[in-house]
């Protein structure tokens, strides 16, 4: 529910993050940078002085990365006092990178140093550079079998349940017939699908398109229907006066004025969407990023396990932003506070 | 009538059908009951005309407004426009509503276009939407979104929306209603100005007796609800009108007493 809540609050979060001053700048932005930029020094002196426990590669190429990490922070913040744009930006960042400064130091003295967590399971953060150095090219392959697995059993599904919803809204003939049906089959989970997906259809990816599918087209439908049933009578009688018929009825008035609650189905289906590609990916299909995690789980390959889900939050956070930028364009005259 | 037609500036597409209603009655069901709302009600509006129906709230006006737009049909009876039974809706009896309903995801300007739009007219008609702007005054507001105009603006967008179309029944109903006063005594004379200057048969549903007072050429009282006619009333008096005019004072005092209302008066 949250999700929903943030996706309606949308606008207003974001002109409130706007207009309220930023409360975590209280300290003098100067000693926040140094304490920062410290916090990444002494990791990779950690990182560079102390022996691994056991070896994992890519120490001095870490050590220098955070150096590098501190010594963009220093010059950030000295190149934001004459641009105040990019100030505002840097100083925004930096109470995270202290915080995350300090983790990966406690994380490098917990995993690599101290070996206080236990090994091989927990790899310290050069343990998971080297997969970025090492593997990429299986990573980059991995994310290109997912989005396109992922973008084509979203696009089917977004596209049918858009289509059926507007039906449900409009049609009380297809609502008879097909209401029943979605109520019936809606509440199971679509993994429960999976087993028979696989031996009906012909390929794994094509069972997995219909998995995503049916996992995404289901809350469009839903939000679609109720988008179409919930537009304003008046809308229509307006058009009508004016002599409209059917067709624009539903194309030019239900349509637009339901394209909010789309987007609120469309963000439901893609978040429950990454749930059936992973586990398509885990369960039969020979690709992906999913794959990859289950494969380097294999191996006991365990800094690889922790590079993909890292690649996987980005991914899928990516998706998601991109849906936002999407609907702020389609939606974009509810934006702007403008009144004349 | 009162010079329909004499202030013309352009092309005018005057009414010259009259509109009959005839003897009409009206029903919604209630959780089961039938709720009367209109009561064997006639009356003939010549064109050009205009024509205010004033009545307690609630009591039916809206309802026969919409079965002359012909987005409902009467329950018995039957309204006609020269002869012909209203049998739905038509772009040449277009109603402008209490909220101006505009669609939010549109423009000003393709709000205004909707019309046009849906009749498939845009393309060869497009320069009237430019003018049914400039005609209500929001030709700088083409490109606007409904949510930043105020209430007095959205409500001339309606208007120009309704214009557009060149209707020969203008069907007002209530469309002051929710602006406030100094905005409504504006657009109480910007709309018979544009009745002047088109021709249109105009009817105006108020539960505001000044404002068919200052407006109508002939004001119908409805009595509480199912609506009955109380009285037709002629309002024979010159445009521009003032409000302090003795004729319409004593006018507003006899359609009070009609009300109920002369003690408060």
């Amino acid at each position: 529910m949250t999700l929903i809540t943030t996706i309606l609050d949308g606008q207003e979060s974001e002109a409130s993050s706007l207009s309220r001053s930023n409360p975590a700048i209280k300290i003098p932005a100067v000693l926040l940078a140094l304490a920062a930029s410290a916090s990444w020094l002494a990791t990779a002196a950690v990182t560079y002085y102390m022996p691994d426990v056991i070896d994992f590669g890519r120490v001095p190429e870490f050590a220098a990365l955070s150096i590098l990490i501190a010594a963009a922070l220093i010059a950030g913040v000295i190149a934001g006092i004459r641009q105040p744009a990019l100030g505002a930006k840097v100083r925004r960042l930096l109470p995270w990178s202290l915080a995350l400064g300090i983790f990966t130091l406690i994380w490098q003295l917990l995993a690599g140093k101290l070996g206080v967590l236990p090994q091989p399971f927990f790899p310290p953060p050069h343990g998971l550079l080297e997969v970025f150095t090492d593997d990429y090219p299986k990573l980059i392959e991995g994310v290109l079998a997912s989005l396109r697995l992922e973008f084509l059993g979203f696009a089917f599904g977004a596209i049918i349940g858009f289509w059926v919803g507007v039906a449900l809204g409009w049609s009380r003939t297809f609502g008879y017939w097909v209401h029943p049906i979605m109520r019936f089959i809606g509440p199971v989970p679509s993994i429960a699908w999976l087993p028979i997906a696989f031996f009906a259809f012909p390929s794994s990816f094509s069972a997995s398109i219909f998995l995503i599918a049916l996992t995404t087209g289901f809350p469009v439908a839903v939000l679609t229907w109720s988008g179409v049933a919930s537009v304003n009578p008046a809308y229509y009688d307006v058009a009508r006066t004016l002599g409209a018929n059917e067709r624009f009825l539903i194309f030019k008035v239900a349509i637009p004025a339901a394209l909010p609650h789309v987007f609120v189905g469309l963000f439901m289906g893609l978040g429950a969407s990454f749930a059936v590609l992973v586990t398509a990916e885990m369960m039969g299909v020979k690709a992906g990023l999913g794959f990859y995690l289950q494969w380097a789980q294999g191996w006991a390959a365990y800094a690889n396990m922790y590079a993909a889900l890292i690649v996987m939050a980005v991914m899928c956070t990516g998706l998601v932003s991109l849906l936002f930028k999407i609907r702020d364009r389609v939606l974009s005259y509810q934006k702007g506070d403008v009144k004349w | 009538m009162v010079g329909a037609t004499a202030y013309a500036h352009e092309p005018v597409a005057a009414a010259t059908r009259a509109l009959d209603v005839h003897s009409v009655s009206h029903a919604y069901t209630l959780e089961g009951n039938p709720l009367p709302v209109l009561d064997n009600v006639g009356f003939r509006v010549e064109p050009g005309g205009f024509v205010a129906l004033l009545g307690p709230s609630g009591c039916g006006k809206s309802t026969l407004l919409r079965l002359v737009a012909g987005l409902e049909q009467p329950v018995r009876g039957e309204i006609r426009v020269d002869d012909k039974a209203i049998a739905g809706p038509d772009p040449s009896r277009v109603v402008v509503f209490q909220d101006p309903t505009l669609y939010p995801w549109r423009s000003v300007y393709d709000n205004v276009a909707l019309g046009l739009e849906a009749q498939g007219l845009l393309k060869t008609r497009r320069h009237r939407v430019d003018e049914a702007l400039a005609l209500v005054g929001l030709t700088p507001f083409k490109k606007a979104y409904p949510h930043q105009l105020s209430g007095g603006m959205a409500q001339r967008v309606a208007l120009a929306r309704a214009l557009v179309n060149d209707p020969e029944f203008l069907i007002l109903d209530e469309p002051l209603g929710k602006l406030d006063s100094l905005t409504r005594i504006s657009m109480q004379g910007e709309i018979v100005r544009l009745w002047q200057q088109k021709g249109f048969t105009a009817l105006l549903v108020t539960h505001d007796v000044e404002e068919a007072l200052v407006m109508a050429t002939r004001i119908i009282v409805f009595s509480d609800r199912p609506a009955t006619i109380k009285a037709d009333i002629p309002v024979d008096r010159d445009y521009p009108r003032h409000r302090d005019d003795p004729g319409l004072v004593e006018l507003r005092r006899k359609i009070l007493g009609l009300l109920g209302l002369e003690a408060t008066w």
